[in-house]
């Protein structure tokens, strides 16, 4: 399975501002790596770079083993705020990426199709964004995204703007596509519990200028949902990582 | 999973929270009795000679006027021994209406070609932001002796006033609107595998069209207005013409009926095109 994304020595400053220092990392093929950091920390910066939207200053990233530069459906991103164009209806939201690769028209009405069923978005293909609530953007965001099957997916704290409730259930919808579809995922977020429940492995990252502290496995398998949120060794290993976020 | 899917998408279906329509189908009748109370005023006004009728002709004399000029026949008066007046309204009016959609048009062109320009490169904005804003500020009367200098008495000048007048809010809005589009449009575009020269059709172009809608409409309603002044330049054609042989006659009834003239194409114009481009601007009403 193709899909392994590393990042080698990636350094990028804005003028005097050093914001990544240096940064070794790799996202396996099919797998998650949650990047977690500080606030600030510059884990938006590392995933602009990685989807090619900043040039490094120093260092390449590779995507099985050749180095890629600029933005491509290679590596969908999806940001904060979400992707959707706010003057196109849902359908015509998700064929944007394979409309745009040229692909065959009953083709790509397939793949949308797919992917507003996996969204529970059936009944909204015709819908603006602006008439969807915020945990339907963001599912249809990464759809949108999924639509060009890009090897790598990268997100940018997709749920971040959601309430609590929305974004436990955000997850364990996440982890359900992601066991239908394996795609080599980078999730970047400033939340332990999200990083621990999604993540196959966890990637630490220092305070600005941000290096990479620690990597580690996450133990506690596939199948996840809620109901690992109560045993104790998560509860004990959320503690934990987030005391080294904090003295990051 | 699905039971907590439908659980927002009830949410989401429970519409946009705007007021419904009834209220504001009966309110907007409301807006028919100001103008029915002002024509009553007119009637007494003019009934009991209050004002000389040739200052304020009464309203069912204009009306009459209204009648003969559109349906009169044709040929029985000529104002000021050059400008048609019975039976010749359509063709007044049509030439006005050629002449200020040919100047709009031209504009509308010319202006979103350089609005882009000023839009998409910093460069093209350096160089010609200074000289633009300093032509903006020009008033449309004081192009009007160049204009007569320039393209002779009639047509031309007419439609290089209009051209001038309805330039500027196309421009403006076409430029200010691209770029004003967020950079995190273009970046999704690039990264979904848009091609860069399917940018601004794909991008650019849906993202500015609500603003850019509006410029078209002040813009439109522009061109309607400075026909006159271009008419007035010394056209024989044209309902601005026509008004300006019928003041020249002394015949102010015919005058108020090139000013109602004016404001029922006014207002077709603008919510025909209000109407033509509501299904690209949806997305936008707040």
């Amino acid at each position: 399975m193709s899909g392994t994304l590393v990042a080698r020595g990636l350094g990028k400053a804005f003028g005097d501002l050093v914001v990544l220092d240096g940064i070794d990392l790799e996202a396996q093929a099919g797998q998650v790596l949650a990047v977690l950091g500080p606030s600030g920390c510059g884990k938006s910066t590392l995933l602009r770079v990685l989807a090619g939207f900043e040039p490094p200053t120093s260092g390449e990233v590779l995507l099985d083993g050749r180095p890629v530069s600029g933005p491509s459906p290679q590596r969908g991103m999806v940001a904060q705020a979400g992707g959707l164009f706010p003057w196109l209806p849902l359908r015509e939201n998700l064929s944007f990426g394979p409309a745009a690769s040229g692909r065959p028209a009953a083709e790509v009405r397939e793949v949308v199709d797919e992917l507003l069923s996996a969204t529970g978005l059936d009944g909204f293909a015709d819908a603006l964004p602006k008439q969807l609530s915020g945990g339907m953007r963001q599912r249809a965001s990464i759809a949108q995204v999924l639509a060009n099957r890009p090897p790598v997916l990268l997100l940018d704290e997709p749920f971040g703007a959601l309430d609590a409730q929305t974004r436990l259930r955000m997850h364990e919808w996440l982890l359900e596509l992601l066991a239908e579809r394996p795609t080599t995922t980078l999730l970047v977020t400033h939340d332990v519990e999200e990083a621990l429940l999604l993540g196959d492995r966890l990637c630490l990252l220092s305070n600005r200028p941000a290096t990479v502290v620690d990597t580690q496995p996450v133990p506690f398998g596939t199948g996840r949902g809620r109901a690992v949120l109560a045993d104790p060794a998560f509860v004990q290993m959320k503690a934990a990582v987030l005391e080294r976020v904090l003295a990051a | 999973m699905s039971a907590a899917l439908l659980e927002d998408a009830v949410v989401a279906a429970q519409g946009d929270g705007r007021p419904s329509r009834r209220g504001t189908r009966w309110r907007r009748l409301l807006g028919f009795v100001v103008p029915l109370v002002l024509l009553g005023l007119w009637q007494v006004v003019a009934e009991v000679e209050l004002l000389s009728p040739r200052l304020l002709p009464p309203p069912s004399v204009v009306a009459e006027q209204f009648w003969v000029f559109f349906f009169g026949e044709t040929g029985t008066l000529t104002l000021a021994g050059v400008v048609p007046f019975t039976g010749a309204g359509g063709d007044h009016l049509l030439s006005s209406l050629r002449r200020a959609g040919i100047g709009w048009l031209l504009a509308v062109g010319v202006g979103t070609l350089v609005g882009l320009m000023l839009g998409l490169s910093a460069l093209a904005r350096d160089l010609l932001d200074p000289v633009l804003n300093a032509l903006r500020a020009v008033p449309i009367f004081a192009w009007l002796p160049l204009a007569l200098v320039w393209f002779g008495i009639g047509e031309g000048a007419a439609r290089a006033l209009i051209f001038i007048g309805a330039l500027w809010p196309v421009l403006v809005a076409v430029g200010d609107a691209t770029s004003r589009v967020p950079r995190s449009y273009v970046e999704t575009a690039q990264m979904l595998g848009t091609p860069r020269r399917w940018l601004w059709r794909k991008v650019y172009l849906p993202s500015a069209l609500p603003e850019v809608v509006t410029g078209l409409r002040l813009s439109l309603t522009l061109a309607w207005t400075v026909v006159i002044v271009g008419e007035l330049s010394g056209t024989t054609s044209g309902v601005g013409a026509m008004m300006n042989a019928a003041r020249e006659s002394g015949r102010t009834d015919q005058v108020v009926v090139g000013i109602l003239v004016f404001a029922a194409v006014g207002l077709v114009a603008d919510v025909l095109l209000r109407l033509a481009t509501r299904r690209w601007v949806r997305w936008a009403d707040a």
